[in-house]
């Protein structure tokens, strides 16, 4: 006893002193994870939908990766990049001795090869290109960007769907999935499976665990992805003990799940955010003032309310980015809080609203979109509007909203980006068509930006902006609701679940 | 011969008329129905310059008419096209999908079966007793069910409470065939349960129909045991209408076992059509729908082939 107390102490000791964390024992054990779907491909870079990225983390790695502060660390890179004097040259240093799933050897070969085609089919990557002057090798463990402008975000763009695959594999449509991640891809099925094993080969970042970023250990043989689009099967699933993990559970099967003693309730907080977003291209938002109006009127709590039944799996919180984060910044907020219809209706007799109806558009398949659109309705008719609710499924929701005749407001959700530059309202092409002066000057700024202290300023400029120009009202920040079972350990939530550090029941 | 050979010329040349309709109404109403398999696939970031992007990448920017006459072409060459979303041949994406669907439809009509033919006899042969009170009540309670709650109940107590079966889906990679078999009980159990309602008040209807009729009573009068005149008198002359919803549900389950597939995870075809719908995946949902439709039509074909077997003086 006193021998094996007398080992864990130097393990610990020697943890301590070298920063690293204790190897685990790898398991024989399955983890199986039931998910809300299907991947409609493992092509993060074409399609980086939440469900491509959770299990495409598995497999790819990215250059950076997010800490629990969501700043970029490095995770394939060696180091943070060194940026020349004018901010315009990065150089990116490469880990050495990491190897494919295929056994080749990672290099900057790799890395300029993916990236090309991360810039030519990825939204994010395409935004990149504009300002990307050149990418090049610099020897085989290091690569060189060079940029037109400063580019705040690059480093939050390179840490996510810009996955690294052997250069030979770069493809217009990817056939092969090969990365560099702790598990391989052993099999898909579609609508069935897509089974991950354990790559013996892989090279692990160093250090603490945090977020994305940190020591990675495929302790579990196997990592199981179960479409299983029924929220309540889900349930089910995991309190048998059929599934390890199941994902995105109603909040109303909390209880249920805490008191199966076979599983317990995770909340991943501030999952993402609701939002109603207006049309500034055409139709009746087009004036600033109705759009101030809408901020007006509305009500958030009651909103995130009705959608979500209990402030434990909420937040109502007028900065666009959540307490805690690095971002949070009440700067600039006005027009948010309790809902005021007398303001939002002197703000419409001002605009000289003529009764034309608002389509506001809202789908069923996130319930919670239909609940806030349903408050929405009822807030924005007290104040004088006139109000369209339509509601359509998701993919007839994602059409429409393409087309600036058809509609006015549409409500949609997001996460919580690693540059709040990257939040898709700032984009000038996104369904809502931001475009301001003041945006442009601002958003300017924040490229500029070279420290973090100065990224802030100017973000809280933008978030003023954004409150004056009303592209968008805010409803509040969501909680992701998740279950693990009672036997699985190591489990940590984040955003995109991920199962490396993740022990199953033997 | 020569007869029965017209005759099924014709019905096959029927057939081929409804398939062509099925195929022509399908084409139509997914693409004038609003929504894109890309703005699906690439997510709630994309932009509309992506969406068009993946859009011509995909070749869904080609004239319909164009379309059509590519899926029509593929068809005649046995190609029921590329799925969007999956990157595989239809025909391969509803083939691996074929064998839940298989034996969810032979488990789900045996439950249904051997419920409801004794059942539905039985009730006739005692008509206006406690039982055929019991059984006109309960049928029309099972009838109502919604299969999706029956599954979830059934999830809950023999899933959930007893650990007697699976919840949901239909194994893993090294799943052994009769472990994937034992996925699919409470599932057909669910689907069982509701069709056996409507099989057995046909039957019970279809009973009661000839009960009465004078060759029953005359085979009572020659003295035929109870057992010959019910199995053999009457229920051969009541197998028409009872054949007929047999082969309907057969013909439903293929197709309509959609919500229980999705309730109980099993990646079948009624799965198929459903995700397919929602992610727009346009071949799909055309090929998944005529080769049900196909399997509909077989099924009518085949009940209709039925009725002569049962009964002689039938003619088609």
């Amino acid at each position: 006893m006193k021998k094996t107390f007398l080992i864990a102490t130097l393990a610990s000791a020697l943890a301590a002193s070298t920063g690293l964390v204790p190897a685990q024992a790898a398991s024989e054990g399955i983890l199986t994870v039931a998910t809300i779907g299907e991947p409609p491909t493992l092509d993060a870079m074409q399609t980086p939908t939440d469900i491509v990225l959770m299990i495409d983390q598995h497999i790819f790695e990215t250059l950076y990766t997010y800490d629990a502060q969501w700043k970029s660390v490095p995770l394939l890179a060696a180091a943070m990049p060194d940026v020349s004097e004018d901010g315009l040259t990065y150089r990116i240093p490469l880990r050495e001795g990491v190897t494919f799933h295929d056994g080749s050897a990672f290099d900057a070969k790799d890395v300029v090869a993916s990236l090309t085609r991360w810039m030519a089919v990825n939204s994010k990557g395409k935004q990149v290109a504009t300002i990307v002057e050149s990418l090049a090798e610099d020897g085989p463990q290091a690569v060189v960007i060079k940029l037109k402008s400063r580019y705040a975000p690059l480093l939050a763009t390179l840490s996510q769907a810009s996955i690294i695959l052997p250069s030979e594999k770069v493809a217009d449509t990817l056939t092969e999935f090969v990365g560099t991640g702790p598990y391989a891809l052993k099999e898909r099925k579609p609508d069935q499976y897509t089974q991950l094993v354990r790559f013996e080969g892989y090279k692990s970042p160093e250090g603490e665990p945090s977020n994305y970023a940190g020591k990675r250990e495929a302790i579990a043989k196997e990592v199981r992805f179960v479409p299983v689009p029924d929220a309540n099967t889900r349930v089910e699933g995991l309190i048998s003990g059929q599934f390890d993990y199941a994902d995105a559970l109603p909040v109303s099967a909390y209880e249920r799940v805490e008191a199966s003693g076979t599983a317990k309730p995770v909340i991943f907080e501030n999952a993402g955010w609701a939002s109603l977003n207006m049309n500034m291209k055409e139709g009746v938002l087009t004036k600033k003032e109705l759009r101030q109006a809408v901020q007006a009127a509305l009500n958030p709590s009651d909103m995130m309310l009705a959608a979500f039944s209990d402030d434990r799996f909420f937040s109502v919180d007028a900065s666009i980015f959540p307490t805690g984060s690095f971002w949070h910044t009440e700067a600039g907020v006005a027009r948010y809080g309790e809902g005021d219809p007398e303001a939002a209706a002197a703000l419409l007799e001002a605009a000289g609203y003529d009764g034309t109806p608002i389509r506001l558009m809202t789908s069923r398949q996130y319930e919670f979109h239909y609940k806030i659109g349903e408050v929405a309705k009822a807030y924005l008719e007290a104040a004088g509007f006139k109000v369209d609710l339509q509601v359509v499924d998701w993919a007839t929701l994602t059409t429409r909203r393409a087309d600036p005749k058809e509609w006015d407001i549409f409500i949609t959700h997001s996460n919580f980006p690693g540059d709040p530059t990257t939040i898709n309202t700032i984009t000038d092409t996104y369904p809502g068509w931001y475009v301001s002066d003041q945006k442009a000057k601002v958003v300017a700024a924040y490229m500029e930006a070279a420290s973090d202290d100065d990224k802030l300023k100017a973000w809280e400029a933008i978030q003023a902006a954004i409150y004056d120009d009303a592209p968008l009202f805010k409803v509040g920040n969501f909680n992701a609701v998740a279950g693990v079972a009672g036997s699985v350990g190591g489990y940590t939530p984040t955003y995109w679940p991920h199962f490396w550090n993740v022990t199953p029941k033997n | 011969m020569a007869r029965i050979a017209r005759t099924l010329l014709n019905r096959l040349g029927g057939m081929l008329i409804v398939l062509a309709i099925v195929v022509t109404v399908v084409f139509v109403i997914v693409r004038v129905t609003p929504g894109d398999p890309a703005a699906v696939m690439l997510g709630a970031d994309a932009t509309p310059q992506d969406i068009a992007d993946l859009r011509s990448k995909m070749g869904l920017d080609a004239p319909l008419l164009v379309q059509y006459v590519q899926f029509v072409l593929g068809l005649l060459k046995g190609d029921l096209g590329q799925s969007i979303f999956l990157n595989q041949p239809v025909a391969q994406a509803l083939a691996a999908r074929a064998e839940p669907t298989f034996f969810l439809t032979l488990f789900s009509i045996l439950i249904a079966v051997s419920i409801a033919l004794p059942v539905g006899i039985l009730s006739a042969v005692r008509r206006g007793t406690l039982f055929d009170q019991i059984v006109v009540t309960l049928t029309m309670v099972a009838a109502s069910v919604p299969s999706f709650w029956l599954g979830l109940l059934l999830i809950q107590v023999l899933a959930v409470g007893q650990g007697w079966f699976p919840a949901s889906g239909y194994g893993g990679p090294d799943t052994p065939f009769l472990v994937r078999l034992h996925h699919l009980v409470l599932p057909a159990i669910a689907l069982g349960i509701v069709n056996s309602a409507l099989i057995t008040r046909f039957t019970r209807a279809a009973m009661l129909d000839v009960l009465g009729d004078d060759y029953v009573r005359t085979a009572r009068a020659k003295g035929a045991s109870e057992r010959r005149v019910i199995l053999k008198h009457a229920l051969k002359n009541a197998m028409i209408p009872i054949i007929t919803v047999i082969g309907l549900s057969i013909a439903m389950l293929v197709a309509g076992a959609v919500v229980t597939e999705t309730v109980f995870g099993l990646p079948g075809i009624g799965n198929l059509v459903v995700s397919a719908v929602l992610r727009r995946d346009y071949p799909v949902i055309q090929g998944a729908l005529l080769v049900v439709a196909a399997i509909y039509v077989l099924i009518n074909f085949a009940v209709d082939m039925l009725y002569i077997l049962v009964d002689p003086r039938v003619r088609l």
